[in-house]
């Protein structure tokens, strides 16, 4: 029986694909790299998860788990051909923990979906990437999904207080719950953010936040980046920590303007879109400070949201700026880079710089608060040799950042794009002890080979041998 | 024809559609999601895999509610290229059942006398009350209002106002909407003639084509379109009470010459009527007649952005307008699809009854016939569902 | 001969045997990462078990943990490099935390450990994994985990993580390290993420601590003891005034945080926050001594030993667990009670930082 019949006969014909346009349509998430499914399918329960993996190893099929494919790095898009276990079915009904402040969801559920479900109860899912309508929470635990909001609450890692793993050998365990600090070694915590490389997670205990009494958004316009760089420094120095501060150049309100016909001030550098979220007494001041220090810093417009629907354009702006942004050209890079808040400013130059070197076109947004930039290439991908110098720029662009004291990604994830540029951040040694503890879990290497570590990362892969003291 | 390169270049494969999709939120597949969609126009028209049928199922599984170009960030027009690539599809692959729909839509809506006979068919099977006995498939004639067994149309009338006349409005026919909803009819007419407007409804046109171009039958919905183009000179404006047929008649640039033209006087009568309201040309009734449940037909919330027009004139109308679904999830009429694809479509429909039923209503407005017809099929008895302009009429008349 | 192979390995970093610590061989205090490193790759080599030591105020948690070699972190005790503006700060695990906090404080800025420290070093408490009052707000120690360097079982110095408040480059190993009550290996150095120290401090004091937990907008801490609850606040002056009026009392100026628990078994509870109410009751009702955390679901308790096996078959059953922070040495009750689901996968993850099993060998439920 070919992997095919296995699995149909697990499933049901209706819930495998095998048939070319079919895996064509699931070849790629949101990122530019396309990949080969074997078969893709679409289980509904633990059980039927684990079945297909179980299925795939015994024909010796890779496993590579998707939620929505709104991935940015590559992490469901198979690296080797591999079998596609789609989750978006995997999404029973939750078990809300009123007193506890926590559900029990499944890794199909919309990220969104799960804020608006309790939304009654006063309580709101934190996590808040910009593909939030469209994602999934299975796929927010792969990435350690971060957004504009993870500036005060953390990102995903931050909400996950347990989940239900599909393990490489095909079995179930749970991992962490709703009492607090759960005894032995934290894997709950290591699984966060292993875009699908140790588990395949399949229900998740999502903590929940009290939404806030009151909530001040404000736009802040300026001359240069520079300027509204300072202004976030100074706010945080300043000793607030704003719910969110997000900064868009001016190419990209351009962009975002179009989309959302919303009086966007298209004329500025650069914008920062800042909230605080709290008490009346408190938020009223913080925003007064936020105003009084932008223009310090020479804000040359304050306008703060004088309603929800105000509040809820801007914030539309910002999250449609990735998809605004294919008006430009047909085809984009999206970076995502992250350095210390201080040197914000000198990397996002230079980044500007490389753009012009490499004869590229740019937009840039950022989660400004936390130091993580979206550099934002825009090409043609049909214009001979725009592939090579957008992907030459890009690496460009994360030298710098870590050059600068960063780190390759601040929430996309390494999966495939990054994965050979590990190197520039961790020794072999470093990567060495990863891929040790990604064995750890997958001795076989069936699930999502190829991402996060670079291939030979284990150094017995080279029969390199460590020496003692770690040189 | 099969989309264009630059419309399929546009898709960045962001997946802000995807929820709001109604086969992506049934089936969790990105074969049933406009993006997997895309990508597989994209496939067929480079030629790098063949139109087969996997291919048509996954073009005729879509709705066409259009609800993902409304959140679609780069302003793709989804609705065209779906269209586009199912008539490129009927000429790949002239298959007998594609060929029989196309049938349906492309020239047997445009026979009036066939429509009749089907009509007094029907009402003769509603007087006997056999209705129910009908195949599941053909689920949509328990969702019709009780129609007439001698034919009426209202065609060739020509309604003038007492006082000098504001403008002339061409109201148009319609296919079903002539025959089986012609108190929807009567109402516009006696709204638009208060506000002082000469209405007429041209002998010359035709349907206006959507369900044809809808099913691929481009070369007969381009037919359609050029005789209405003629039909309609000379009018101000032309008025549709059907969304699905004012959204239609809009994009008529893309279906005849002088179709422009066609499409710039367009209005749908909950525009056409809302707007009248605002400018003071039409009453506003202050008491509180009660609730009803607002259900927006996918051709006009989201294939012409109109969602506020219906409750402006619901309250006019001296009612409260009760929202059901934030998302405005297509109800799973979409034309001939609850004919075709009636599995989705009554799981799309009970979806959207229990949403009515949440608000414990039982009066519905719904500003498109297939929608109305829809809703009443799932709700069962006693609900009254009728178009915005009936319950302003209504008002209006008392 | 080993011994004088160590020896001579570990020259300027042996030390005398430390009062109050189990006994052991001996006692080694590197200076640097790369001599802990050394020295555990020579123990790993050798079959020599190693336990590692802060200033010792946790030791007694975990099961007992035999050891030939006590390494200490007396000598790893700098502050590396606090980033003012960015909010982060590099410390040596052997600071304590006391110290820290109270240099952090100078520029209105902490690191959110634990409040009443002790002499307890910054390494003891991230590998103990514990978190302060003020979890309710800012959430727990590893979330503030932001780097780690380890010396491994094997005698691998390893960095994981990065100076950065955000970052998902690699595995999360900031975060596996807390809690891995050294069974990982040494921690040889740490990046926190600070937060800003709000103006002012307040407490309140409340009389039902459910009702309050539902009026105060994310308070800092709500605490109960047997003599009370408390609403802690922090922030601007007039936001503290508010948050007291929803909560309806009256605002004590300052921070007042519960002393350690004295006697010779002390125990936490840690159960789902909405058992919590439930549990002080029937602490109450026995009389027992205990400090609750109400939202979080930590309850410190000082009980007699059998009293401790009923309410940790209480917390088992609301899916929580009783782990003991000390008992008398004459004891034998079981540090951590029901171990994990995935015993295995825990077993494996050790074994992948410590293949011989030398660092705390044992230490962990499971006995790994």
């Amino acid at each position: 029986m070919t992997l095919v019949d296995d699995l149909q006969a697990l499933l049901g014909p209706d819930r495998v694909h095998s048939h070319p346009l079919e895996l064509l349509v699931y070849a790629k998430d949101s990122g530019v790299t396309p990949g080969e499914a074997v078969a893709a399918v679409l289980p509904e329960t633990t059980q039927e998860v684990a079945a297909c993996v179980r299925t795939a190893a015994r024909h010796g099929v890779p496993v590579v788990a998707r939620g929505t494919g709104t991935g940015l790095a590559g992490g469901a898009v198979p690296d080797l051909p591999a079998l596609l276990v789609v989750m978006t079915r995997v999404d029973p009904p939750w078990e809300i923990h009123r007193g506890s402040r926590c559900a029990w969801v499944g890794a199909g559920a919309l990220n969104l979906d799960v804020s608006r479900g309790v939304e009654e109860l006063g309580l709101h899912f934190a996590p808040d990437p910009s593909s939030e309508a469209a994602c999934t929470v299975g796929g927010n635990v792969g990435t350690n999904a971060g957004g504009p909001h993870c500036l005060a609450e953390g990102t995903t890692v931050a909400h996950i207080l347990g989940m239900e793993m599909v393990t490489a050998s095909g079995e179930v365990v749970v991992l962490g719950g709703a009492a607090p600090d759960p005894v032995g070694l934290d894997l709950r915590g290591v699984v966060v953010g292993s875009e699908g490389t140790l588990g395949i997670v399949t229900r998740v205990l999502v903590k929940l936040t009290e939404n806030a009494p009151a909530v001040r958004t404000l736009l802040l316009t300026f001359d240069s980046i520079r300027d509204a760089a300072a202004t976030v420094s100074s706010v945080i120095g300043d000793g607030i920590v704003p719910a969110a501060l997000e900064m868009m150049d001016q190419p990209t309100v351009i962009a975002v303007d179009a989309f959302t016909r919303g009086d966007l001030p298209v004329g500025a550098a650069a914008v920062l879109l800042a909230e605080v979220v709290g008490l009346d007494a408190a938020v009223d001041e913080e925003a007064r400070t936020i105003e009084r220090i932008g223009r310090e810093q020479g804000a040359t417009s304050v306008r703060v949201a004088a309603d929800e629907a105000e509040r809820t354009l801007l914030w539309k702006a910002r999250k449609s700026a990735f998809g605004a942004v294919a008006q430009t050209a047909p085809d984009y890079f999206l970076n995502d880079a992250v350095v210390p808040r201080t040197a914000l400013v000198d990397v996002v130059t230079e980044i500007y710089a490389i753009g012009d070197r490499f004869g590229v076109k740019m937009l840039n947004v950022f989660h400004a608060g936390d130091g993580n930039i979206h550099p934002l290439v825009v090409y043609d991908a049909r214009e001979p040799g725009m592939t090579d110098q957008v992907r030459a720029a890009a690496e460009e662009m994360m030298r710098v950042a870590v050059a600068a004291g960063g780190s390759l990604t601040g929430e996309h994830g390494v999966g495939l794009l990054r994965r050979d540029l590990m190197d520039l951040v961790f020794t072999p040694i470093d990567l060495d002890a990863q891929a040790r503890l990604r064995d750890a879990f997958d001795p076989d290497g069936i699930l999502n080979p190829g991402k996060v570590l670079p291939r030979g990362a284990r150094c017995n892969d080279f029969g390199m041998i460590p020496e003692p003291g770690g040189d | 024809m099969n989309p264009t390169q630059a419309q399929l270049d546009a898709c960045v494969t962001c997946g802000l559609c995807l929820p709001h999709c109604p086969t992506f939120r049934l089936t969790g597949d990105e074969v049933a999601s406009p993006r997997g969609r895309i990508a597989a126009m994209g496939a067929v028209a480079t030629g790098t895999l063949p139109s087969d049928e996997i291919y048509a199922e996954m073009l005729s599984f879509c709705l066409g509610c259009r609800a993902c170009e409304a959140a679609c960030p780069s302003l793709i027009p989804y609705g065209q290229m779906l269209v586009g690539a199912r008539e490129q599809l009927a000429k790949d692959q002239p298959s007998f059942p594609g060929w029989l729909r196309r049938l349906l839509a492309g020239r047997v809506l445009n026979m009036k006398w066939l429509l009749a006979l089907v009509t007094s068919g029907i009402a003769i099977l509603q007087k006997l009350r056999v209705t129910r006995l009908l195949p599941r498939r053909l689920g949509l004639v328990r969702g019709l209002r009780p129609l007439r067994v001698f034919p009426h149309s209202v065609l060739g009338v020509h309604d003038h106002t007492p006082a000098a006349s504001v403008g002339s409005v061409a109201l148009l026919a319609g296919c079903v909407m002539d025959e089986w909803f012609p108190a929807v009819h009567d109402a516009t007419r006696g709204v638009l003639q208060m506000a002082g407007y000469q209405v007429h409804s041209p002998e010359r046109q035709q349907c206006c084509g959507a369900l044809a171009a809808h099913e691929g039958a481009g070369g007969q919905a381009r037919r359609m379109a050029q005789r209405n183009v003629s039909a309609f000179a000379g009018y101000d404006y032309i008025v549709s009470d059907a969304a699905g047929c004012s959204a239609h008649l809009k994009e008529y640039a893309e279906w005849a010459e002088g179709g422009e033209s066609v499409a710039e006087r367009t209005r749908d009568v909950t525009e056409f009527v809302a707007e009248l309201i605002d400018r003071g040309l039409l009453p506003t009734f202050a008491e509180s007649r009660g609730e009803v449940a607002m259900q927006d037909p996918c051709h006009l919330r989201h294939g012409q952005g109109i969602s506020a027009a219906p409750r402006e004139i619901v309250r006019a109308a001296g009612y409260t307008p009760v929202e059901i679904d934030p998302d405005g999830l297509c109800c799973g009429a979409a034309g001939l699809y609850m004919v075709y694809e009636h599995e989705t479509a009554d799981q799309l429909g009970a979806k959207k009854a229990s949403q009515v039923k949440a608000t414990q209503l039982t009066t519905v407005v719904s500003a498109n016939p297939g929608c109305e017809i829809q809703l009443r099929a799932h709700l069962g008895d006693g609900y009254r569902i009728l178009h915005p302009i009936e319950l302003y009429w209504d008002s209006l008349s008392r | 001969m080993l011994k004088q192979e160590l020896a001579r390995l570990a020259r300027g970093l042996l030390a005398d045997p430390i009062p109050g610590a189990p006994e052991a061989e001996f006692t080694i205090t590197p200076d640097t990462g790369e001599d802990a490193a050394a020295i555990l790759a020579f123990a790993s080599g050798n079959g020599l078990r190693v336990r590692f030591w802060g200033a010792g105020n946790h030791q007694a948690m975990g099961n007992s943990v035999p050891a030939d070699i006590l390494m200490a972190t007396t000598r790893l005790d700098s502050i590396v490099d606090w980033q003012v503006e960015d909010l982060t700060v590099v410390v040596e695990p052997g600071v304590a935390v006391a110290d820290l906090e109270a240099g952090l404080q100078q520029q209105n800025q902490a690191a959110v450990l634990p409040e009443v420290p002790g002499t307890a070093t910054v390494g003891g408490v991230v590998a103990a994994g514990l978190s302060g009052w003020r979890r309710l707000r800012y959430g727990p120690t590893r979330d503030r985990m932001l780097e780690v360097r380890l010396a491994t079982g094997d005698g691998r110095l390893i960095r994981g993580g990065g100076r950065l408040v955000k970052n998902v480059t690699g595995y999360d190993l900031p975060r596996l390290a807390t809690g891995s009550f050294g069974s990982l290996g040494l921690i040889t150095e740490v990046c926190l993420k600070l937060w800003p120290l709000p103006p002012e401090h307040a407490m309140v004091h409340v009389e039902d601590a459910e009702q309050a937990r539902k009026a105060a907008y994310r308070p800092l801490a709500l605490i109960e003891t047997n003599t009370g609850a408390t609403l802690y606040l922090s922030g601007s002056r007039e936001e503290i005034e508010a948050q007291a009026e929803r909560v309806g009392g009256d605002l004590v100026p300052g921070h007042c945080w519960p002393q350690p628990l004295v006697g010779d078994t002390e125990a936490v509870l840690r159960v789902p926050p909405s058992d919590v109410g439930e549990l002080v009751a029937r602490l109450r009702e026995a009389d027992i001594d205990f400090q609750a955390a109400h939202g979080v679901g930590e309850i410190r308790i000082a009980a007699e030993v059998d009293q401790l096996v009923e309410l940790r078959h209480a917390a088992e059953r609301a899916g929580g667990a009783l782990v003991i922070v000390r008992v008398p040495p004459e004891i034998d009750f079981d540090p951590w009670g029901k171990p994990p689901d995935g015993i295995e996968l825990q077993r494996r993850v050790k074994q992948a930082f410590d293949p011989r099993g030398v660092a705390n060998p044992g230490i962990l439920p499971g006995g790994i």
